[in-house]
């Protein structure tokens, strides 16, 4: 009962099972708003791990040292800092509340020589911030058009090339990516590159523009493929091919059906992130039922598994799950009308250079890691 | 005509949710509705793309799916807020009869039992009710005319208008936001449109601003009929009609389609261009002051009447 994972760790390659290792967060059935986890990222080391959450609160926990005398224990990840980031503000003049939940959260790099940040929270704008510059930023794109009536697409996610500075990507709710260069331009309206895979007539419904908005967009970390995340996939591309993926992930297909009740309650608008591990093996994102996913790209296996109380015992195996999609339903499996929607996973990361996962379900941080062997 | 149900059902539901996003907290999100609106452009679409228009359905209901849960909104999301306009209006007549719920589109719902969440309901239905019925009087009072103008005010602020007759024909005759092409309303009593402006007209919306023309549009919808705006749509998944009668015809009011997306959405109404060639307008020489009469008496058909609510009330709300 192998996890997927691939070759992730350096010293990996071999099946990896995957284990609780720690949950923060309370147990509570009723959970505040406040209290839902809106982002999580590693820093670049992977000692430091953030969360932020909707209350506009950042917990920064910090890997522990590996205790020698617990050799099987991996270094815990235990609080380091928590503080209040953000509080909610009212803009008196344009009338309006601005939220205080933390939507990202992007780690310094230390080695990195480049000292700018992209900041995307604006749907219509892209801003280039240098780190040393609070006061004002570069405006590098703007779709905003002339006459809103005419606005078709919003911007939805973008990042930096890990390698090439003047590089970085964003993402739309048309399902399309432009990669951008800003050396050839200062304002990066025109694209160097557009990637968009056509779309399926076959599949064609009401609700094909909003399954093909994309919620995520994460470069690879050799920065040669990057990955997008909508509704009900995971598609790779690669950066020298524009006209489709070269690889596509479905993470809950049996939901295709289902899109008119997802429309209603709202879920599917919910934004699913992504996220590569170390070596670019395998990939992994979330799911409803507080499942997430795991695809490994090099053996094309994919596994479910779920981040719940139950299965938190220390260094207890997460068996893979399985969604019935019809037919008679086997022992273990759930069908897909019993899947809870509450329970979605959208925030995961990776450990840049170890198998170890950060899952956000709700209010709970959950961290995994494998067995070590 | 399944699609037609569907696409009749998927319209209400949007609208709901352009309504419901004017109260949440961060103010509108341009991406949801962006979103919103797409699936409303390709809804109305499938609608006027069907080839039987103005059926009218026959039959029972089916009953409810069992095992259909409520579709509320997932726990966590935070719950929209009440209509903001339930205080202020003065309690007039009785509340129309009319079944909690419409409609067949269930019974026609091409979707599987749904697997939505299992939050509850968030319904305020019992006072957004309330407060949707205090509504129709005054609305009942404006319509063919002016109406009272503090009450207008109040219900769309976009300014006073002459009130529309809950069976959709404007009141004062002409409909230049005209546009959607309705399929004919055959009890209604206004004189019938030509048979082939309702195929041929194409859809269309106006970017014709707020305030433009006194007529169609706002109070179209004013005279709400005691629905709750908020989550009529997804009470259709949980409840069984009302009544028998409940169906038998499945009739949208798509001549509010038009006002409803040129008052709801100047910003993305370019995607819900009319078309060259405009709308239909709508015959003249209407009767007049049906609406005074009880709601459920006026010239059209009590089905009508129902599918208008969720129509008329995200309109008023908005």
């Amino acid at each position: 009962m192998a996890g997927a994972g691939g070759g992730g760790c350096p010293a990996g390659g071999n099946d990896l099972q995957w284990c609780f290792s720690q949950v923060k967060g309370a147990i509570d059935e009723d959970v505040a708003e406040a209290d839902i986890i809106s982002t999580v990222e590693f820093n670049y080391s992977g000692d430091l791990l953030a969360t932020g959450d909707k209350g506009g609160r950042v917990v920064i926990f910090q890997r522990e040292q590996e205790n020698k005398s617990r050799p099987h224990s991996r270094g815990e990840y235990n609080v380091y800092s928590t503080f209040q980031s953000h509080e909610p503000e009212f803009d008196y003049l344009k009338s309006l509340e601005i939220e205080e939940k933390i939507n990202k959260i992007r780690w310094l790099p230390q080695q990195n020589a480049a000292h700018f940040l992209l900041s995307t929270n604006d749907d219509l704008r892209i801003n280039l911030w240098h780190l040393e510059i609070t006061d004002r930023s570069f405006n590098i794109v703007d779709i905003k058009p002339a006459n809103m009536e005419e606005l078709t697409e919003v911007i939805t996610a973008a990042e930096f090339h890990p390698r090439q500075c003047n590089v970085f990507v964003y993402s739309s709710s048309k399902g399309t990516v432009r990669l951008c260069d800003m050396r050839s331009s200062a304002l990066c309206d025109r694209h160097s590159k557009f990637f968009e895979e056509p779309e399926d007539p076959s599949s064609r419904s009401f609700f094909s523009e909003i399954i093909s908005s994309i919620s995520d967009v994460k470069f690879s970390h050799s920065g040669r493929y990057m990955m997008t995340r909508d509704y009900l996939s995971v598609k790779v591309w690669d950066l020298n091919m524009e006209s489709r993926p070269v690889e596509t992930h479905q993470v809950h297909e049996y939901l295709r059906s289902k899109l008119c009740s997802l429309y209603e309650n709202d879920c599917i608008f919910d934004k699913f992130e992504c996220c590569w591990n170390g070596s670019d093996s395998a990939i992994m994102t979330g799911s409803y039922n507080n499942f997430f996913r795991m695809f490994d790209r090099n053996t094309r296996r994919d596994v479910t598994l779920e981040a719940s109380r139950e299965n938190s015992k220390p260094r207890a195996s997460l068996k893979p799950r399985k969604v019935c999609t019809g037919g008679k339903r086997k022992k273990d499996e759930i069908s897909v009308d019993s899947l809870d929607f509450n329970k979605k996973i959208l925030h995961t990361a990776w450990h840049p250079a170890e198998n170890i996962i950060a899952v956000a379900a709700t209010n709970n941080l959950y961290i995994f890691q494998d067995r070590i062997n | 005509m399944e699609f037609k149900l569907e696409a009749h059902r998927i319209v209400s539901i949007s609208l709901g949710k352009i309504y419901n996003s004017r109260g949440q907290r961060g103010g509108i999100k341009l991406h949801k509705n962006l979103l919103v609106s797409l699936v409303l452009r390709s809804a109305r679409q499938v609608y006027l793309s069907d080839p039987c228009p103005g059926l009218y359905l026959a039959g029972s209901p089916a009953p409810p799916q069992p095992g259909e849960p409520a579709a509320g909104p997932p726990a966590g999301w935070g719950e929209p807020p009440p209509p903001a306009a339930g205080a202020a209006w003065p309690e007039t007549e009785t509340p129309p009869e009319r079944p909690a719920v419409p409609d067949a589109p269930r019974a026609g719902d091409a979707e599987p039992a749904a697997a939505a969440p299992g939050a509850g309901d968030s319904l305020q239905g019992g006072e957004a009710e309330a407060a949707w019925r205090r509504v129709e009087g005054p609305r009942e009072a404006a319509a063919g005319g002016a109406g009272s103008p503090a009450v207008v005010a109040d219900l769309c602020p976009e300014g006073p208008r002459a009130a529309r007759r809950p069976c959709g024909c404007p009141a004062g005759g002409e409909d230049p936001l005209g546009a959607l092409s309705a399929p004919p309303r055959v009890d209604c009593r206004c004189a019938p449109r030509p048979a082939e402006d309702e195929r041929s007209a194409p859809p269309a919306v106006g970017p014709r601003k707020r305030g433009a023309a006194g007529v169609g549009g706002g109070p179209a919808g004013c005279q709400a009929l005691g629905a709750s705006p908020l989550k009529k749509p997804r009470r259709h998944l949980e409840e069984q009609p009302a009544g028998a009668a409940a169906e038998e015809e499945e009739e949208m009011e798509t001549g509010n389609v038009a006002n409803l997306i040129s008052i709801f959405g100047s910003s993305f109404s370019g995607l819900l261009r009319k078309s060259p060639g405009g709308g239909r307008e709508e015959a003249e020489g209407e009767e007049s002051g049906p609406e005074a009469a009880e709601p459920g008496q006026i010239c059209c058909d009590k089905a009508v009447l129902r599918d208008m609510n969720p129509w008329s009330t995200a309109i008023v709300a908005f």
